[in-house]
């Protein structure tokens, strides 16, 4: 078969499988059976169980169910709720006043937790009763949360970022160390939107919060400070090389264990759903990549990414005209797919295009997590809207409309990398060890 | 009786998963104790005592293959595996549960495949005695054999789910699978 038709096959196969509601996993792993069924000649159950084994037995995949481990034992402690307390008084003299606390808070939480859902729902759990308490205006509060919990996937420790740098074989220390800095930029931005929004619609906030002394804020802000020690425990030590991306997150686990005893949440209960969540998510998570690696060696085989990557070489397109179309694909696949099939899917077809471009891989990692945290709020399939739609009750369509400003601050997130790659790349370049 | 057997049997494939997760743990921490201790000592002017978990990266990945794969049947019991539910929550309930059947029936095929492939590549790795290169020479087909159990045990799941949905309508995994996720992605 000649490469267009069996492309044009496989695309429609893959959204038939998709779409009937077969799991990501085996549908990626079904596509790339059928690739090679109808192209090759090696028998595809031995490629199929050397790629299943070579990628589940990674020693940098380590560090995944670890940090999920890490955020699912903190989900189930005090800290969303000593959060909010101790970042409230602080910013209720802002502009937009505790409509702050959502961008804050969800920053804060994810550089404990490498998921953006949640965030979501942890931060979102304590802020929007608060915020509804208080008359905020609920579109900003849902919105603004929707738009902020997808720090969860920029800011380290990112599930995302492992996933792009196991299927890559790029550093998972150093594009931990290159989300820092976009992560935090896109916090300003949506700190800023919300200022800006408060100055223009004075009408629609509620009265301010009363004043409160600076001896009360610092001691709000007491139950803040292990949280701050854990995350300058983990990023710190990665950052510093002294420890590797799963060591780093072994010892959170062990802090964020700590932390949870002495909060006195850790019950025997919270210890074992913590674990046995996190074994079933790295789970899910590790199928996805067993069937991605697969699909790529299937692909590689059929020469479909070399032939693609040749036939964009030959249009000439500048970079920015190539990341213009590569992002507006994205954006329409962000649609119907989750951020990390979004991801695998870019990896086993796209990474020759990338790599002859001559993208620097851990640039292109950050851009692309910024591009998949667009697709967590953009309906019908966004992990944020689900979350959302549990906690509020607003349909995921309104929801998504309630974000879509924070999805155009988003959008120019993407301008400002791409046009300063420096920001993604300036940090990393400054870590100690060259891992 | 045969609905006990069954959910035991997934739940001891999930502590064995969780096992592994909790062993990967204690031995990074150990060897990050090991290196803090010897910073310590060097500090304080003794020699380092060189504290080292041998062949950490090696045996490390075989857990995390070992347990991820372990986990793979409680993962679908739980609703947890992700897939695009648009279609199916927009379907009639009759359309809905042909759409599983297919579903099922499909998964049930594929990993029977899967399932095939990796005993052949547990068979093969025995027969070659297939060993690893790190100072513990660990046979690859001990955690491949983990690996295989796994499918296996995925695949008894998908058969179980099958003649649920055949009964029922629908599989019985719908129930974790529409609750609110809190931690389910990435």
């Amino acid at each position: 078969m000649d490469l267009l038709p069996l492309t044009a096959l496989l695309i429609l196969l893959l959204f038939a499988l998709l779409g009937s509601g077969i799991w990501i996993a085996f549908g990626l792993a079904m596509i790339g059976f059928v690739a090679m069924a109808v192209k090759v000649a090696a028998p595809p159950g031995a490629v199929l169980s050397t790629s299943f084994w070579s990628a589940s037995n990674a020693w940098d995949l380590t560090a995944l169910p670890m940090f999920i481990w890490m955020g699912e034992i903190l989900f189930r402690t005090r800290l969303a709720e000593d959060l909010f307390h101790g970042l409230a008084p602080w910013l209720a003299r802002l502009p937009g006043r505790l409509l702050h606390v959502n961008v804050l808070g969800c920053a804060i939480f994810a550089a404990v937790s490498g998921s953006s859902a949640a965030t979501c729902a942890t931060i979102g759990r304590i802020s929007l009763p608060e915020l509804y308490k208080r008359k905020y205006d609920e579109r900003m509060a849902i919105g603004t949360l929707a738009g902020s919990a997808t720090l969860g996937l920029l800011i380290p420790p990112s599930i995302i970022l492992i996933v792009y740098g196991a299927a890559t074989d790029q550093s998972i220390a150093r594009l931990f160390i290159a989300g820092v800095v976009p992560g935090l930029m896109l916090a300003l931005l949506f700190m800023g939107f919300v200022a800006a929004w408060a100055l223009l619609n004075q009408s629609r906030m509620p009265p301010p919060e009363p004043a409160t002394t600076l001896r009360e804020r610092i001691a709000a802000s007491g139950r803040v400070v292990p949280v701050v020690l854990l995350i300058l425990g983990v990023i710190g030590s990665i950052y510093a090389g002294l420890a590797s991306a799963t060591e780093a997150a072994v010892v959170g686990v062990a802090l964020a264990l700590l932390l949870s005893w002495i909060t006195g949440s850790l019950t025997r209960e919270n210890f074992s759903n913590a674990l046995l969540g996190a074994t079933v998510t790295s789970c899910m998570i590790a199928f996805i990549l067993a069937g991605a690696a697969f699909l790529t060696v299937a692909m590689g085989f059929t020469g479909i990414p070399r032939a693609l990557a040749e036939w964009i070489g030959t249009l000439g397109l500048s970079q920015w005209q190539l990341l213009f179309a590569l992002t507006l694909l994205f954006i329409v696949l962000g649609c119907f797919l989750d951020g990390i099939s979004m991801v695998v899917l870019t990896t086993s077809v796209i990474m020759p295009l990338v790599e002859r471009a001559g993208f620097d891989l851990i640039w292109f990692g950050i851009y692309l997590v910024l591009v998949v945290e667009m697709a967590q709020i953009t309906p019908p399939v966004g992990f944020n809207l689900f979350v959302l739609q549990g906690l509020t009750g607003r349909s995921i369509f309104a929801i998504g409309r309630y974000a879509f400003p924070l999805f155009l601050i988003m959008c120019l997130a993407v301008v400002l990398i791409v046009a300063f790659p420096g920001l993604a790349l300036w940090l990393p370049s400054t870590m100690l060890d060259q891992r | 009786m045969m609905r006990a057997i069954l959910d035991r049997f997934y739940a001891l494939t999930l502590y064995l998963a969780a096992a592994c997760l909790v062993l990967i743990g204690v031995l990074v921490g150990a060897q990050v104790i090991g290196r803090i201790a010897d910073t310590l000592l060097k500090l304080f002017g003794y020699p380092p005592y060189g504290f080292l978990v041998a062949s950490l990266a090696e045996i490390g990945g075989y857990l995390l293959a070992a347990g991820s794969f372990l986990a793979l049947a409680a993962t679908l019991k739980r609703g947890a595996h992700i897939r695009v539910t648009v279609v199916l929550g927009i379907a009639s309930a009759r359309v809905r549960r042909w759409l599983e059947l297919w579903v099922l029936a499909a998964g049930t095929t594929f990993v029977a495949y899967v399932s095939y492939s990796l005993i052949a590549l547990v068979y093969d790795s025995y027969r070659f005695k297939e060993i690893s290169y790190g100072l513990i020479p660990v046979p690859l087909a001990i955690p491949q054999a983990a690996m295989a159990a796994g499918a296996i045990a995925l695949l008894i799941a998908l058969v179980d789910e099958l003649a649920a949905t055949w009964r029922t309508g629908r599989p019985s995994f719908r129930t974790g699978e529409d609750s609110a996720l809190g931690t389910r992605e990435g």
